[in-house]
């Protein structure tokens, strides 16, 4: 059996043609210079709206999230929603884009467990989002004055144990694509569905009880709630909580994917619909 | 006797077939038209039936039937991509359901088509990315790499990206493709359709140079020229069965008995032959309008024992004429129209 030491350079390789690929469109510093920093920027504007000229606001602001520093609040939660969002559909993506360029065949007539061509996609996903990150990080240096005032290796632990149950549900979606082909319609929904429970640009304090609730049941939520304390400068006892259900929801859903994937990979070498799109 | 490199048993694939219908027709459709049987909407469809054949070592064994005869599904349930209803298939003694592992590391597959590689990345940039997923490195893949460039011809262009080669050359990198790990067996679906004659005949001198260094060939085709020149033995497959299984001679050899005669008429239609059928003259024939010249050109397929003048006397008798008239020595295509009443082309 391949294990993951042996198979490194393979996963590695799947990385690498990605980034090659990606750097031979001319467009591709529109979305890696622009757009991680156009997204939370509306935001912004609408919180600074809503806080008033003087910030008079604020203390409202305040009493639901814990602090007046509504810049962080957004930066942290929008950079943790681009990138739980690009891992999640990352490998339904990545498997959907071999389909149409019709390479999907000859990778899966390579010898090895086919996740870990997965695995590979989610390396490059993961490496352009710390990219994104690096940009955003300066250019909300110079535009806002962010900083991050916590232990970056508390953050980087947050990252991680937020890692199996992204992959797990992104497995969910790699088999939904595998079978059904096209997927868009189902991650648009969730996507829009984290988006407003996961409390990405506002504290969950405003939501309804009834979403309060099933927003506690995302591990997203969890993600970037850790995320926004340790930036705020909160150690690992503050968000012991989170990282418990992260640990907890990441083993069950990471399995529960991971058998997933495989019991549909079954299906369709028997449907012979691998190269189909 | 040493075990063969492909043994194929008995191989069967069913595919279910699910009859088209929106999805209100699918939940509605069934109490709306009292029709409760669900099984109804199911039908199977039966790609490939009983495929029984062997491969031996450093053998080209060419799989030659029409589209939709069941070649490529054959080749993708070798391949492992996808599982066979029932019946085997064994690689140099490895099953392929039980270790597909193992088996991917002794098969090169090339695909129909050319897609089966990056276009956006160059041809050197492609071998690096599938050799790795081989588990290939370091300077014994560069130097493997550097080697198929320069047996396809490749060098030159290496660095350039794969979108900027011509068909011959997409197709020779993909042929590269699957020698990087050196594999036993070589399995080609295809691999000269849609190429200029040209390059489809350097395509085939690199496969009998492949054969020469001792390569295991499995091929499909449904170029009968090309099974003829690269087999050593063909498999006939219509319908998803082997239908004749012998060396391209002895295919012929078989039919020689068979008069084959080649007519150019002005006049055609389909009852002139369905009387000499029946009449039991012609066992077979096809007919095929050249516009150009403005004639049909008709292949019987004389009943044992007839002779061409009797056959001459029934037609003209029918108040046709004849433009110009041949016996032929038998092709292979006159092989498959013998055994299968039809032609490759239909």
């Amino acid at each position: 059996m391949s294990s993951v030491i042996t198979v490194f350079p393979a996963v590695w390789a799947v990385a690498r043609r990605e980034f090659k690929m990606f750097f031979r469109y001319p467009s591709w510093f529109i979305s890696l210079i622009i757009w991680p920093s156009l997204f939370p920027i509306g935001y912004i504007f609408v919180c600074k709206a809503l806080a008033g000229p003087n910030g008079e606001s604020l203390s409202t602001y305040a009493s639901y999230s814990g602090t007046t520093d509504y810049i962080s609040y957004i930066l942290i939660g929008t950079f943790m929603w681009m990138w739980l969002n690009v891992m999640l559909w990352g490998f339904g993506q990545a498997l959907r884009t071999e389909q149409i360029r019709g390479t999907l065949e000859s990778n899966w007539l390579a010898p090895l467990q086919k996740w870990f061509l997965l695995l590979g996609s989610s390396v490059y996903d993961m490496l352009r989002w710390m990219m994104f990150m690096v940009i955003a990080g300066i250019e909300f240096y110079f535009i806002f004055g962010f900083r991050v005032q916590g232990s970056l290796w508390l953050m980087l632990l947050v990252v991680l144990l937020s890692i199996p149950s992204i992959y797990g549900v992104g497995m969910v979606f790699a088999s939904l694509v595998l079978w059904a082909k096209q997927a868009n319609t189902p991650v648009n929904v969730v996507r829009g569905v984290m988006m407003v429970f996961t409390g990405m640009t506002y504290p969950i304090a405003v939501l309804p009880q009834w979403m309060q609730a099933v927003s506690r049941y995302l591990p997203l939520t969890h993600s970037i709630e850790a995320a926004r304390a340790v930036a705020a400068g909160s150690g690992l006892k503050a968000i012991s909580g989170n990282v418990e259900y992260l640990l907890i929801s990441g083993v069950i859903l990471f399995i529960l994917g991971f058998a997933g994937f495989g019991r549909t990979e079954r299906i369709i070498s028997q449907h012979g619909s691998l190269g189909h799109h | 006797m040493s075990e063969p490199a492909l043994r194929v048993e008995n191989l069967c694939k069913e595919f279910a077939v699910k009859k088209k219908g929106g999805l209100f027709k699918r939940l509605f459709g069934r109490f709306g038209n009292g029709d409760e049987d669900s099984n109804s909407d199911r039908k199977s469809f039966v790609a490939v039936n009983k495929v029984s054949f062997d491969i031996e070592k450093g053998e080209i064994f060419g799989l030659l039937g029409p589209n939709g005869a069941g070649k490529t599904t054959t080749i993708k349930m070798i391949s492992t991509l996808l599982r066979p209803t029932s019946g085997s298939v064994n690689v140099h003694g490895v099953n392929v359901s039980v270790d597909p592992q193992r088996v991917l590391q002794m098969i090169g597959t090339v695909l129909a088509g050319e897609r089966c590689v990056y276009w956006k990345l160059t041809g050197r940039e492609n071998l690096e990315y599938f050799g790795a997923l081989y588990g290939q490195r370091g300077p014994e893949l560069k130097q493997r790499i550097d080697y198929l460039l320069d047996r396809f011809q490749l060098s030159k262009r290496a660095d350039e990206t794969v979108e900027k080669y011509s068909t011959g050359m997409k197709r020779r990198i993909v042929l590269a493709r699957a020698l990087l790990h050196n594999p036993r067996l070589l399995i080609l679906d295809e691999p000269t359709a849609g190429l200029d004659p040209q390059a489809a005949l350097n395509l085939r001198d690199l496969i009998l140079e492949l054969k020469g260094e001792g390569k295991t060939v499995l091929l499909t085709t449904h170029y009968m020229e090309e099974a003829d020149i690269l087999s050593d033995r063909v498999a006939i497959i219509d319908h998803g069965e082997i239908i004749s299984l012998n060396t391209p001679e002895q295919l012929k050899r078989d039919l020689k008995q068979t008069k084959v005669v080649s007519l150019d008429v002005l006049e055609w239609k389909d009852q002139f032959g369905d009387a000499l059928c029946a009449a039991g003259l012609v066992s077979n024939y096809t007919a095929q309008h050249d516009t150009a010249n403005r004639r049909w050109r008709l292949t019987m397929h004389l009943a044992d024992g007839v002779s061409v003048g009797a056959m001459m006397a029934a037609y003209l008798e029918q108040g046709n004429s004849v433009q110009s008239l041949a016996v032929n020595e038998p092709s292979l295509e006159d092989v498959f129209i013998h055994l299968t009443g039809k032609s490759l082309r239909d």
